[in-house]
């Protein structure tokens, strides 16, 4: 039998037609799996200036190379595509935007891998809603007219009904997603998203609702006996750790309260980096007052996921399907200044359920909430809401018209940089974005590392980019194994681990270098897909707000953001990847020693 | 025990160890409460799950694949299995539940009374069968038809554990008890399950995944 090195399942809804395409095996070779392969499938497919909403804009989930392989926290998904949601500053192209990669836990990738695929690629529009419906090799497209309009947690179970077989793994979008704003999100058992980008929003513009997936199959596995020593090892390796009984114990929730202390919260739309009454929602009281149960993707050793039920109080009743996280908790809570831990619970679950990211809706939202507070806009800009810091009414009834896209909605479902730019009045100093990517729950102030993470992200401005270049590949890679984040940093699995996987999987002979070269490689791809749209190192640029107001509170009271320091810090950035300082566009040499010749 | 989280210990190396050097006697320690006899009154053991320490990983599902399925036509699995394949199925709820399922040991065996195949007239021996040296319902595969009866069984009065096989339709699903140290058990990283005496007064005993979140969705989430 000659070897297959995985297949793609392309679907196009315009055509009904599904083709299945075999990878290359330079391809797996130079971009592994998940957010690599991905990202050389989109460069491969689009146009520069594609629109992000045109049927040619390819919708990817991408398994990994350890995707449905019994290796701890090996569960990610990669959703892949061009986004709505970001812009340069300037383009020849009208639609110019970043590449978009958001990744989801849960139980999906494994299970397009039994499927036999390594990922699905969604290109065309259906005239009318439909969902797919993928058994091993045989593929329906499926009027989804009853479920539109459905929101998220209604879905997850009217869809599992539907499918009449729990054995599906399935991925959907809100109403948010249907209507196109430009940061919603897919979910998959309603309570894990891949939030980032506006992967939801081309769901949404390809009239998709949803995806399910089952499979009889297996990965495969070069050498499967130095595979299961490997995994009989990885399994033992996590008993009993710090870091274990750490996630376990708090989830992503134990940063709240440590991230307040340290000034690196988002508070009050990053004017601060403290809040004092974090102490009322986090982990602690979260565990006390909110939390039932721990919970876990496929075969992950640390259930960093907390579902509970608000027990009190107007919002009684409000399911809990994983929150606060650090994230959630602190854009929808600290960042609009919330004090109780039942009213951010349900901005948290209401925006879940609309099928929105959490991180952008806090940041527009507490964007908003400051420009009326300055009095650059009023309540009639509103539409009427007296939108203000702590008061969860006007927060909620403004989340639902973002998703509705209703009146103000629209233009703020449209993101903070649209937002500001239309404002205008100099709102564009405390709109908290880059390249159009709201930032996500860290502040910089007191940590310029968080800076070049979100500044040289090829997504917008992202916190799990990476704060220098070797942290940068190697997320890059990681994301393409689907393994976590959260197993392979402090506690985790070291890099020599993760390569003995690799070699055992592939049958490949990797060594360190080849481990940081395939991250290098598949971030600079990224960069290359960015610089055709036009993207520069002028877009490389944080908001104004952290060099000119300095922290006013909290013990890190004066911290602020030394701009020739950071100016400095990004240059070594560029010159160590070997980029343009001015065009951000990386050197010849650098492609052709990354053998990205064909991006010349 | 030297085997703790070695997935693919496969059912011949298991047996193979009995017989040597010093495991025999704790293995055979270990086999022989599983020995089904209820003349003499030992009572059979099966795996039951603590809900509120589960948090749905599957580790307990892959476990049981590589254990039980360790070669598949013919090659090795070395542990790199379909979960869906397992004998233990963890079942996920909206609310967030995790429910593991397996064969609940019922004393009255709904499943072999509803089988119609007759093997033995003597002994009353069905196509569906109590196996008396494992404790486990097992199926005689050259003589069962393949009818579905013992699922549905199973289905309509306890936890609806029991699978047909896509092609020949005959029962899969049933729990070994991984000749008498269960391979999920030792391997779910959250110490959830355990292999305990059937006990028809628990208070989960026989019920199906969906009574079970039902029960935990109003103590969790009311
Ligand atoms: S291995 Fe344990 S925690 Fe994981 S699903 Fe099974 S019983 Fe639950």
């Amino acid at each position: 039998m000659e070897d297959i090195f995985g297949i793609l399942l392309d679907i196009n809804l315009t055509t009904r037609k599904t083709e299945n395409i075999y990878i290359s095996k330079r391809d797996i070779e130079l971009f592994v799996g998940g957010r690599g392969l991905a990202m050389k499938v989109l460069y491969d497919r689009i146009k520069p200036g594609l629109d992000p909403f045109s049927e040619d804009n390819p919708l990817i989930f991408m398994s990994g190379t350890f995707s449905g392989l019994p290796i701890p926290s090996s569960s990610r998904t990669c959703v892949v595509t061009k986004s709505p949601l970001t812009s340069p500053k300037k383009s020849i192209f009208e639609k110019a935007s970043t590449v978009s990669y958001s990744n989801i836990g849960g139980f999906f990738g494994p299970e397009i891998k039994f499927a036999g695929y390594e990922g699905i690629v969604i290109t065309g529009k259906s005239p009318f809603p439909v969902y797919i419906k993928i058994e091993d090799n045989e593929v329906k497209i499926k009027d989804a007219g009853d479920f539109w309009g459905m929101k998220t947690d209604e879905f997850d179970n009217a869809f599992k009904k539907e499918l009449g077989d729990n054995n599906f793994q399935t991925c959907y979008i809100g109403p948010a997603g249907e209507k196109k704003v430009a940061y919603a999100s897919i979910l998959h058992t309603a309570g894990r998203a891949a939030g980032r980008g506006g992967v939801g929003a081309v769901m949404g513009s390809k009239n998709l609702k949803a995806i399910a997936v089952k499979g009889t199959g297996m990965p495969n596995v070069k050498n499967p006996k130095e595979f299961n020593n490997l995994a009989n090892k990885a399994r033992a390796y996590f008993k009993g750790r710090e870091a274990t009984k750490y996630w376990r114990e708090e989830g992503t929730a134990g940063a709240l309260k440590s991230s307040s202390d340290k000034g690196s919260m988002a508070v009050k739309n990053y004017r601060e980096g403290t809040f004092e009454q974090i102490e009322n929602y986090d982990a602690k009281a979260s565990r006390e007052k909110i939390w039932k149960r721990d919970y876990a993707c496929y075969q992950c050793q640390l259930s960093c996921k907390k579902s509970g039920v608000v027990v009190e109080g107007r919002f009684k009743g409000t399911i809990v399907h994983d929150s606060p996280e650090y994230e959630t908790g602190t854009m929808v809570g600290s960042n609009l200044m919330l004090t109780e831990i039942n009213d951010v619970m349900k901005a948290i679950y209401d925006g879940d359920d609309y099928g929105i990211d959490i991180i952008s809706l806090g940041n527009t939202i507490g964007f908003l909430i400051e420009a009326k507070e300055k009095e650059l806009i009023d309540i009639n800009f509103l539409d009427g809401i007296d939108l203000k810091w702590n008061d969860i009414d006007s927060i909620l009834s403004m989340i639902k018209k973002i998703a509705d896209r209703d009146g103000i909605g629209d233009l703020a479902s449209k993101g903070v940089k649209v937002l500001s730019e239309k404002i205008g009045k100099g709102s564009e100093k405390f709109a908290i974005h880059v390249k159009g990517q709201s930032l996500a729950a860290w502040n910089v102030h007191v940590n310029p590392g968080t800076g070049i993470s979100y500044t040289t992200s090829n997504r917008g401005a992202c916190h799990l980019n990476g704060g220098d270049v070797d942290r940068q590949n190697a997320n890059a890679l990681k994301d393409s194994l689907a393994i976590c984040f959260f197993a392979t940093g402090w506690g985790g699995f070291d890099t020599n681990q993760l390569i003995e996987f690799v070699n055992a999987i592939t049958g490949s002979s990797w060594d360190e270098n080849s481990f940081k070269k395939a991250g290098e490689r598949i971030f600079n791809l990224e960069k290359m897909i960015n610089i055709r749209e036009g993207f520069t190192a002028e877009d490389d640029v944080l908001p104004e707000r952290f060099y000119t107001e300095a922290l006013s509170s909290g013990p890190k009271k004066g911290a602020i953001l030394n701009r020739d320091e950071f100016a400095e810090k990004l240059l070594e950035y560029y010159k160590s990847r070997d980029w343009d300082i001015s065009s951000s566009k990386p050197s010849e040499k650098k492609l052709k020693e990354l053998s990205l010749d064909f991006l010349i | 025990m030297q085997q703790e989280n070695n997935f693919s210990e496969s059912r011949r190396d298991f047996i193979k160890n009995l017989f040597i050097g010093g495991g025999v006697t704790l293995a055979l320690g270990n086999l022989s409460f599983t020995f089904f006899d209820s003349e003499k009154g030992i009572e059979k053991k099966v795996i039951i799950c603590d809900f509120s320490k589960c948090t749905g990983c599957r580790t307990c599902e892959t476990s049981c694949v590589a254990y039980n399925f360790a070669t598949q036509d013919g090659f090795e699995t070395y542990g790199i299995v379909n979960p869906k394949n397992a004998n233990i199925r963890v079942n996920k709820f909206n609310p967030d539940l995790d429910i593991p399922a397996t064969c609940a040991g019922c004393p009255d065996t709904p499943c072999i009374n509803a089988c119609p195949i007759n093997v033995d007239r003597k002994t009353g021996e069905k196509a569906l069968y109590l196996n008396k040296l494992t404790g486990a319902i097992s199926v005689n595969v050259e003589e069962c038809i393949g009818c579905g009866k013992c699922a549905k069984a199973c289905e309509t009065e306890r936890v609806g554990v029991i699978r047909q096989n896509q092609e020949s339709g005959k029962p899969e699903g049933l729990c070994t008890y991984c000749d008498g140290d269960p391979s999920c058990v030792k391997n779910c990283p959250y110490g959830a399950l355990s292999y305990v005496k059937v006990d028809t007064n628990y208070e989960f005993f026989g019920k199906s995944p969906e009574q079970i979140a039902g029960i935990l969705t109003e103590r969790y989430y009311k």
